[in-house]
């Protein structure tokens, strides 16, 4: 195995400043729309009185969770003594304070109130699972940025070990209070279950590491620097297997619910006559979003570069789905209030809550991943983050 | 006046205290800025906007009205976490809380040529002629009403259309150097 | 401590409420005017002796709507201009339940159950959700940034968002863009001593009064009678409750 050298990327060149222009854009049209949002009031948005979480949540919370899947590769590498791994732990550490950050920012620009920041940040109700994760979010950063001087500041490498384990242990406590935001919601069919902590971890897993391969396949095309099959191949294989992990937590939730008749309406509606919610899940988030990136995977395109990128592509289009049916879908069904009863009311009460996302929405949630991109770009040019080259007798241990 | 005085005299006791701290070109700079104070002050005609305080319709304030510049947004804070978060709403001798904005809207609102209450999005009403001054926004009125209850153009069911609150922010007030040079001496006095 | 309302028509002893004590006046049917005989002293802290509640009696022939008007009327709702009709605020509504089975319906009011264990109170991140010593579950706008996470968390669709700037609120009633907000049982009157607008709508088929007062009409009304409250499965112990449901 060749030495390992790590190389920032040149910064004064066109394609740099391009795609600095690119996502730069992309970051100011969001913050635009979330100004619009903010000025005129969220009447301009599809959220109403019945789905108060849109499409901005969507994207913020694919986000967040992505941020701390990205983390993984780094945490094989430290955690797990994984060699192969080590060449992309920095960039797994960069990567996961960018989704963060990115994801914070969309969620922070849709409060009702985003100039009462400073209230949220010095006001603090410890029984609410936001605030906790309003720590956990900080500490997150603040750990990750600890872990990431460690592996680039060479008398302090020794630390790496244990920096990395304290991130990784963070990590799963994030993405588990991130799916206690809804699992803890006892109001509401979709979320009133445990299971959504565990399953919000391994969607983490799955939606954060084909994010992480997108970035690095593009940067290592992008640079004209070399990248082997042995790095991907071991990459690509870890993302089927979390692909199909998500889905046996799906499968599991669905059972559950089915299985109790407390819980049959909501999983009813989103399987087979929730409408888009319905389509979402069995053509996007199943189809699309999972068995086609598995096929593409382990198929006979399983070698192809294009396939593979397009199969990450897909899965954090599912991931996208997914969220929504979660997230949208479990506040579009109505909630119940009177058992076995049929409801009505001038307030929406027992019908299912209509909900199409408005364009600012929309913008706002894709300007979060243009933030996310941007912290990226300039990162990898500030930094070094990317090793020169990941040719596999560099990365393979055990090429000679 | 006062304002002109306050500005020498905020100066003249800097300067003392700087005398036997700082390095001397430091005091050589403090000194120039004296210099310039003291010709703004010959200028002061010049220097665009005054404030107008309003009159208000109540007999007297629940303090002094130097006191009150300075204290009211205690008092409104203080005294919003009594009412709202403890449900104290009045004092022990059966009076009004001294920070009820309720109470401070109705001794201050100020009418138009035509009779009717200023509202928010107006030059005129007491607590903007002074924030739009000082580029100090306020968000009370986003939700706590302008004008007194019951008050000739309250329709509680039909809005104003051409009211815009999120106008009212700042950088839209144009304030000027000089503007900035009549706020600053005077805040810096203020803070503890 | 309780106290009678003196009136002439002693059957409708449903508007007699608890440890308030006030002498109403009947001008008009169906119209009282309160006066305040001694009120709690507004110069203390509400206190946890006092439970508020609320029991509404859905058995009896009483147009629910005109306790929605009220409500609207206290609090100055209905002011948005832009918000589409599921973005309008609505404290009070009247659900309709039907048993799609046996055929039978009835409509009661349903408003922020100011429960003791509140979910929204205890998802707020930053304490605006809360309650009060005497149990009313309030939004402190000064504190609320337009997180919504109350309204994800009430399994009683309580609460509404402001979606947009309003002008001309209700002085006793500050609400604003970008704030929740929910049914206060109108905690100026009550602090006052009057009784809550939907109450006072009723025409008696809402009893208002002290929880944690034996004596008081609400309490001894629950004790004979009974009373349930809406999804209490999830143990939250809403302050209102109702009959005939």
């Amino acid at each position: 195995m060749k030495k390992l050298h790590f190389l920032e990327v040149e910064g004064n060149s066109r394609g740099f400043y391009t795609l600095l222009g690119v996502f730069g854009l992309i970051s100011l049209i969001g913050m635009f729309a979330a100004y619009y949002m903010e000025h005129h009031g969220h009447y301009v948005t599809g959220m109403s009185n019945q789905v108060v979480w849109g499409t901005p949540h969507v994207f913020a919370i694919f986000l967040i969770v992505a941020a701390s899947g990205a983390l993984n590769v780094a945490s094989i590498s430290s955690v797990f003594a994984k060699t192969a791994y080590k060449p992309l732990a920095r960039l797994s550490g960069m990567l996961a304070i960018a989704l963060l950050a990115g994801g914070l920012v969309v969620l922070l620009l849709d409060l009702g109130r985003p100039d009462r920041l400073i209230v949220a940040m010095t006001k603090f109700n410890f029984l609410s699972i936001f605030t906790w994760n309003i720590f956990l979010y900080t500490g997150f950063m603040g750990i990750v940025a600890v872990y990431l001087w460690t592996m680039m500041d060479r008398p302090y490498n020794k630390l790496t070990k244990k920096a990395g384990m304290g991130a990784f242990i963070w990590r799963l406590v994030l993405t588990t209070g991130t799916g206690s935001i809804f699992g803890f919601l006892i109001a509401r069919e979709a979320y009133d279950t445990a299971l959504l902590a565990p399953m919000f971890v391994i969607m983490s897993f799955a939606f954060g590491l084909a994010f992480f391969m997108l970035v690095l396949m593009a940067s290592y095309k992008y640079t004209d620097r070399p990248l082997g099959d042995y790095i991907i191949n071991r990459l690509k294989n870890l993302l089927g297997v979390f692909v199909a992990a998500v889905l046996y937590f799906v499968i599991v939730y669905h059972i559950t619910n089915l299985y109790s008749a407390d819980h049959q309406g909501v999983s009813a509606f989103i399987l087979a006559d929730g409408g888009i919610y319905t389509f979402l899940f069995w053509v996007v988030q199943i189809g699309l979003g999972s068995l086609l990136p598995l096929l593409l995977l382990y198929g006979p395109t399983g070698k192809n570069r294009t396939m593979i990128g397009l199969a990450s592509a897909l899965i954090i289009i599912g991931g996208l789905a997914q969220l929504y049916i979660i997230i949208i879908g479990g506040q579009a069904y109505p909630m119940v209030m009177f058992p076995g009863m049929e409801v009505s009311s001038s307030f929406y009460d027992g019908v299912v809550a209509s909900y199409s996302p408005s364009l600012p929405e929309v913008l706002l949630g894709v300007g979060g991943v243009g933030v996310t991109l941007l912290l990226v770009t300039v990162s990898v040019a500030a930094l070094k983050f990317l090793p020169a080259s990941l040719a596999d007798e560099v990365a393979d241990p055990h090429a000679k | 006046m006062w304002l002109q005085l306050n500005i020498n005299f905020s100066f003249s006791s800097l300067l003392k205290e700087s005398m036997h701290k700082l390095p001397l070109s430091v005091v050589g700079l403090a000194l120039m800025a004296s210099f310039t104070t003291v010709n703004a002050e010959v200028e002061q005609h010049d220097l665009g906007p005054r404030i107008e305080i309003p009159e208000s319709s109540g007999n007297s304030c629940v303090l002094p009205e130097d006191e009150m510049r300075r204290r009211h947004p205690d008092l409104l804070k203080h005294d919003r976490i009594l009412t709202l978060r403890e449900g104290i709403r009045e004092k022990t001798d059966g009076h009004n809380l001294d920070g009820s904005l309720k109470q401070c809207i109705n001794c201050h609102a100020i009418k138009d040529d035509n009779n009717n209450y200023v509202r928010i999005d107006n030059d005129r009403h007491f607590c903007v002629s002074c924030h739009k001054y000082a580029a100090v926004t306020i968000d009370c009125f986003q939700c706590h009403r302008d004008i007194p209850e019951g008050s000739s153009n309250f329709h509680a069911l039909s809005g104003h259309k051409n009211t815009d609150f999120t106008s009212i922010t700042p950088g839209s007030y144009g304030l000027t150097v000089q503007d900035m040079a009549n706020i600053a001496p005077e805040v810096s006095s203020d803070d503890k | 401590m309780t106290s009678k309302i003196e009136k002439e028509d002693l059957s409708r002893r449903n508007f007699i409420f608890g440890s308030i004590a006030a002498a109403g006046l009947t001008v008009a049917p169906g119209v009282m005017l309160y006066q305040t005989a001694n009120a709690r002293d507004l110069s203390k802290a509400a206190s946890s002796k006092v439970r508020w509640g609320m029991l509404i009696d859905t058995s009896r022939d009483v147009d629910w709507n005109k306790c929605v008007e009220a409500c609207v009327k206290e609090h100055g709702l209905g002011n948005e201009e832009h918000s589409r009709p599921d973005q309008r605020t609505q404290y009070i509504r009247v659900v309709e339940v039907k048993n799609k089975s046996t055929g039978y319906s009835m409509s009661l009011p349903v408003m922020c159950q100011h429960c003791e264990q509140p979910p929204c109170v205890d998802v707020c991140p930053t304490g605006a959700s809360m309650k009060r010593e005497d149990g009313i579950v309030l939004v402190d706008r000064h504190r609320c940034i337009g997180c919504r996470y109350c309204m994800m968390a009430c399994p009683y669709k309580a609460r509404s968002f402001v979606h947009e700037t309003l002008t001309d609120q209700s002085t006793t009633t500050p609400r604003g863009k970008g704030c929740v907000e929910s049914c206060n049982m109108c905690v100026n009157r009550v602090d006052n001593g009057q009784l809550p607008a939907c109450v006072e709508a009723s025409e008696g088929a809402i009893v208002f009064g002290n929880l944690n007062d034996p004596e008081s009409d609400i309490s001894k009304l629950l004790a004979k009678h009974g009373g349930k409250q809406i999804r209490a499965d999830l143990k939250l112990n809403p302050g209102v409750q109702y009959q005939g449901i």
